[in-house]
């Protein structure tokens, strides 16, 4: 909400700067986003009288006027038709700056000398207007300086209004704060409507409501004889100041009582109400009706309708319609002004999809008690703007329903707020923003809520009140009682922070990517229907198409981030990801369970001058996840993988007993190639929380062996896909006293041959060569009992 | 050698004979023997002065004596210098540039927005909150009824919250934990939850998915100037101990009194700025007391209890700390941006 200073002015005396005003509005709740200075554009322009019109000796289509500038008058050539003798001009003398820099010098026009140059709106920078010279309010000094008019300085304080204070989305609610701010009372505007010599309302139109629950009040108001056409400057200046557009007279008072008092008006062409009658009525069934704005809007029961004898004639509270509206030839009007539900006013208004500054207010709930006097306030303006007669009393339905009040105890403000405020603090705290105690009990108050409080319904409400106005800086910061204690990392916690530390030790980079994903994903990774990664959880109202759904699985995410950093230069990367995999699942809510991937493409580094780069190949993603499961001390083993996207001489899956909780492998080319990667990447995938089931993360101490440990290496030829695994399964079967089986080397000549180092130690003894020689022919014997193993001596 | 040949300067010539030809430790070693050795020279001139007068003794011993100690510190010279050209030739062999470069460890690092979640969660597990953690999927229960955002109310327009079927959203903040918690255990509560939440909205200033830490305390007596308390050890933690903050009324539909908290600006400290939009104030987090309707809607008296609540987005907090000006940095995903941190 734009609020212009000079305007606030009128309902409370700003002895403050704006500025500070603007701090002290946020401190309240209202946060000021913007304080806009407003200063005129123009400089050297005076305030000058018509004194005479003659014609131009030698131009007919330019006239000289005598100007009065109070201290001499001056003849000045002007072009406009529409200045009359009498009127108040803009006269800028020679030597005036106007508006984007134009100087004014004294030059002839067309052999008449002019000692200066009468302006238009726009010539000063007031508005768009240049269809004449801009008539000055009459009460406005012959010979002062035009950029001392009022309205032209000033500031506009940009309000962000908190969304469940629509009373504060005008001028007199912002007043009321700003009161209350500065210890002052807001005060409404006073006028006084003539309607001595005419007609009566109530013998011109008729009103009726169906459902005093849909409209609880409704007022018509009216005035006859009106001519329409612009607003002058002053209303104009403050409506353009709080973001509008002036229309014309009666358009603009509507949306200048709107932004005064917070009530939203609408106007009826009189004569085009069919029958002299309106009916406020809620729609019970679909229909089609034409808004001003020459759209057809189609409407469905509960929507409410004004409607005169022959049909509708507006959407209560949202838009006018078409057949009703005030055209320039409209002579008399009908003013409604009223309290809608609501409710139903933000369902209509949401589904049509009209978001009005009328309807805005309305779906907040308006000021119940100020419906008539926004109606009067609004007729007396456009009689004084547009002439014609206000007729005699009004039309008005007003079920009055009982006034709210809420019970409050001393104890609780103070327990909840955590500051001792003094029982007449509170009070008078609460009196400043119109909240009155209607009677003090024994230990409380009940207090009357206004009706323009919508946002107060319970005791917690006032309590934030009374701390609004107290002051939120002037509460304490306590330390909460009851016992302090340090929490200690949840298992889970310990598991994820200890991966996410394991891998970025190990050199990759961690990811964070959105939760979504794209059905092609699914494609691409060649997921069966069967699979439970094709049941996706699906996204009713998705961003985009790659956004569809939820991702069943992390590794699309990783290949497109690992894609758009080789488009950007990179070669060799290493990245990880942590986060929830979704499924379909046949209970309300979907299952969720926690992922980990991680990746790595191209080699270690680019080069280096010493040692040779060699690129990754599965071993080193199987690295990582040996090293992982080694360090939260899961026991796994592996399994060919039958995974499609996976290159499947280069793929398995990840075992803790019969249980798979993972992948690991070279990614197909042709999966590859539809995310626009024309490298290897090897990758992996793994449940985390089945890592955590498994695994064990406390740390205990085993002794440390008091006796030398001996090692022995074999050498064997073995059959191509005879798997080692099994041969070290096998030796590490012989006895306890084997601690580790390593490979150290594998060649192929004609057979394939490979060499193990096995490790003995003994926690009681030292080994003799017997025991070690012992165990030797035994290894031999096991190993080389694997089909297509022999010894290689 | 008898005692007419018992000639001092005869002595020091010859060890100046054998020290001239000296090249290497070895000869060094030999020489040293011959002259200093047990069966060198000068025991042999010590046995031949044996046999001298009284007078002849105590002349000639004087003499030898002289020689003999600067003979021996002329051998440790020369045995210093030897072995320094000895050091000089082996290193030759092991010369290297220091200027070329070094191997450096491959080393990863987390997203910047998984250490600002460490560093939240760090300071208010201090404090004695517990990490809970709920469903990213949620009922519309629990994000919104629940939380005292009734039906029509604005947070819960289409163009907000990502559906995925009636009654069941991706939540949009991190609350749903409060009311999960609070209805699983009695009071006391004290809890965080962070995590991912969703908005259907994807620009300059939002991603469709992002992060929030919540916190909540419920037990008897909590009061609002508690919340200020506990709000400003974590601030002070994270921003550092001169951080200006300030609370301000603001309006959330569950809870009441509602406060936004604001620090001085980091950037400008206080002067003014585009990223403060020269209010010289930062908008941090949002928090305020528990609504009673939540504490009811989970089963909680609000004339036992009483608690506060508040949230704050992990982005904001990482851009401000690490001075990021484009919240969709975070999920380019790129390695220049992700190796900064
Ligand atoms: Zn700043």
């Amino acid at each position: 909400m734009r609020i212009p200073c000079e305007w606030l002015n009128e309902f409370v005396v700003l002895d403050i700067d704006p500025r500070d005003l603007a701090m002290k509005l946020t401190m309240r709740g209202f946060e000021v986003e913007a304080v806009e200075e407003y200063r005129p554009a123009f400089d050297g322009v005076c305030v000058g009288q018509i004194m005479t019109i003659d014609p131009h000796p030698n131009a007919g289509n330019l006239t000289v006027c005598q100007v009065s500038t109070g201290l001499e008058t001056l003849p000045i050539v002007c072009g406009a038709k529409n200045v009359r003798v009498g009127d108040k001009v803009p006269v800028a003398l020679v030597g005036a700056r106007l508006a984007e820099g134009f100087l004014i010098e004294k030059k002839s026009i067309r052999g008449v000398e002019s000692p200066g140059m009468l302006c238009s709106e726009r010539e000063l920078g007031l508005s768009d207007d240049h269809s004449g010279i801009f008539i000055i309010p009459e009460d406005v000094a012959v010979g002062s300086r035009l950029a001392e008019m009022k309205g032209l300085n000033d500031f506009v304080l940009d309000i962000s209004v908190p969304p469940n204070r629509g009373d504060c989305l005008s001028v007199l609610g912002i007043a009321r704060e700003v009161g209350s701010i500065l210890n002052q009372r807001a005060k409404l505007p006073i006028f006084k409507l003539d309607t001595s010599d005419s007609e009566s309302v109530e013998d011109q139109i008729s009103l009726s409501i169906a459902n005093t629950e849909a409209c609880p009040r409704y007022v018509l108001r009216m005035i006859k004889g009106i001519s329409i056409g612009p607003s002058p400057f002053w209303m104009r200046n403050r409506i353009q100041k709080c973001g509008m557009r002036p229309i014309n007279a009666i358009v603009d008072v509507t949306n200048y009582v709107m932004l005064e008092l917070g009530q939203p008006l609408h106007a009826f062409d009189y004569h085009a109400l069919a029958d002299k009658r309106i009916e406020v009525r809620v729609a019970d069934s679909d229909s089609v009706f034409k808004t001003l704005d020459g759209e057809d809007r189609k409407l469905v029961a509960g929507d409410i309708m004004i409607c005169d004898g022959s049909g509708p004639v507006a959407i209560a509270g949202i838009m006018g319609g078409e057949n009703s509206e005030i055209t320039d030839s409209t002579r008399d009007i009908a003013l409604e002004s009223a309290f809608f539900n609501p409710l139903t006013i933000r369902e209509t208004a949401r589904r049509l999809g009209i978001r009005s500054e009328a309807s805005l207010r309305f779906e907040k709930g308006v000021d119940g008690d100020n419906v008539d006097f926004a109606a009067e306030r609004a007729v007396f303006l456009m009689n004084g703007i547009a002439g014609g007669t206000v007729l005699k009393g009004k039309r008005e339905i007003y079920e009055r329903g009982i006034g709210k009040t809420i019970f409050v105890s001393f104890a609780k403000i103070i327990d909840i707020l955590g500051v001792p405020i003094e029982h007449s603090g509170i009070i008078s705290a609460l009196r400043s923003v119109d909240l009155h105690i209607l009677r003090e009990e024994e230990n409380g108050f009940v207090v009357s809520i206004p009706g323009f409080r919508h946002d107060l319904e319970e005791y917690m409400d006032i309590i934030e009140e009374v701390a609004r106005i107290y002051g939120y800086d002037h509460v304490p910061a306590t330390t909460p009682g009851g016992a302090q204690q340090v929490q200690k990392r949840n298992r889970k916690e310990v598991y994820l922070r200890g991966m996410k530390e394991y891998l970025a030790s190990c050199g990759f980079y961690e990811l964070v990517n959105f939760a979504f994903f794209n059905l092609k994903d699914i494609e691409n990774f060649r997921i069966a229907p069967s699979d439970p990664r094709s049941s996706c959880v699906p996204i009713m109202n998705p961003i985009g198409k790659d956004y569809e759904v939820m991702r069943t699985f992390i590794a699309a995410n990783v290949l497109k981030s690992i894609a758009y950093n080789l488009n950007r230069g990179a070669k060799n990367i290493r990245f990880f990801e942590m986060g929830k995999i979704f499924f379909l699942d046949g209970s309300s809510l979907p299952v969720e369970y926690p992922s980990v991937c991680f990746a790595m493409t191209g080699r270690e580094r680019e080069y280096f001058w010493r040692d040779p780069c060699p690129e990754y190949d599965f071993f080193d993603i199987k690295g990582v996840v040996e090293g992982l499961m080694d360090q939260f001390g899961v026991q796994t083993s592996v399994t060919r993988s039958s995974e499609e996207f996976l290159n499947r001489n280069r793929a398995a899956d990840v075992l803790v007993g019969d249980v798979k909780i993972g992948w690991m492998g070279e990614i197909r080319d042709e999966v590859l190639r539809s995310y626009g990667i024309e490298q290897a990447v090897y990758c992996a995938e793994l449940r985390t929380d089945l890592i955590a089931q498994h695994g064990s993360v406390d740390a205990k101490y085993r002794p440390i062996p008091r006796f030398p440990q001996v090692t022995r290496d074999f050498a064997f030829y073995m059959d191509e896909k005879t798997p080692v695994g099994a041969i070290i399964d096998r030796i590490k079967g012989v006895s306890p006293l084997i601690t580790a089986v390593g490979v150290f080397d594998m060649f192929k000549k004609e057979t394939k041959s490979i060499a193990l180092r096995v490790v003995f130690q003994s926690f009681e003894e030292t080994l003799t060569d017997e025991t070690v020689n012992a165990l030797q022919e035994i290894i031999i014997r096991e190993a080389t009992s694997v089909q297509g193993v022999m010894l290689r001596t | 050698m008898m005692g007419e040949t018992l000639n001092i300067d005869d002595l020091r010539n010859r060890i100046e004979n054998e020290i001239s030809v000296l090249k290497t430790l070895e000869d060094l070693k030999r020489v040293k023997a011959t002259i200093l050795g047990r069966k060198g020279v000068f025991a042999e001139f010590l046995d031949a002065l044996k046999l001298l007068d009284k007078d002849q003794k105590r002349v000639f011993g004087k003499e030898l004596n002289i020689l003999k100690v600067s003979t021996e510190a002329r051998f440790n010279e020369i045995e210093a210098a030897l072995m320094e050209e000895e050091r000089a030739k082996q290193e030759e062999l092991t010369w290297v540039d220091i200027t070329m470069p070094g191997k450096v460890p491959l080393l990863g690092k987390r997203h910047p927005i998984t250490q600002t979640f460490e560093e939240i969660i760090r300071v208010f597990s201090s404090l004695g909150f517990a990490v809970a953690e709920g469903p990213d999927i949620e009922l519309d229960y629990y994000n919104f009824e629940a939380l005292n955002i009734p039906k029509h109310h604005p947070a819960r327009d289409m163009q907000d919250t990502f559906y995925i079927k009636p009654g069941v959203v991706l939540r949009t903040h991190t609350s749903p934990v409060q009311i999960r918690v609070m209805e699983a255990q009695l009071p006391p509560v004290k809890i965080i939850s962070p995590g991912s939440v969703y908005r259907c909205d994807h620009d300059v200033s939002h991603t469709p998915m992002f992060h929030q830490v919540e916190g909540l305390m419920v037990d008897k007596h909590v009061r609002f100037s508690d919340l200020k308390g506990i709000l400003s050890v974590f601030i002070q933690e994270i921003f550092g101990a001169n951080t200006r903050l300030r609370f301000r009324p603001s309006y959330f539909p569950f809870t009441e009194p509602s406060a936004e908290v604001d620090i001085g600006c980091v950037i400008c400290e206080g002067a003014g700025c585009r990223v403060c939009k020269d209010t010289g104030w930062l908008e941090i987090l949002g928090s305020g007391m528990v609504h009673p309707q939540v504490l009811r809607n989970v089963g909680y008296d609000p004339e036992e209890v009483s608690g506060f609540a508040f949230g704050m987005g992990v982005e904001r907090i990482a851009m401000l700390k690490f001075g990021i000006d484009d919240i969709r940095q975070f999920y380019y995903n790129d390695i220049r941006f992700l190796s900064q941190f």
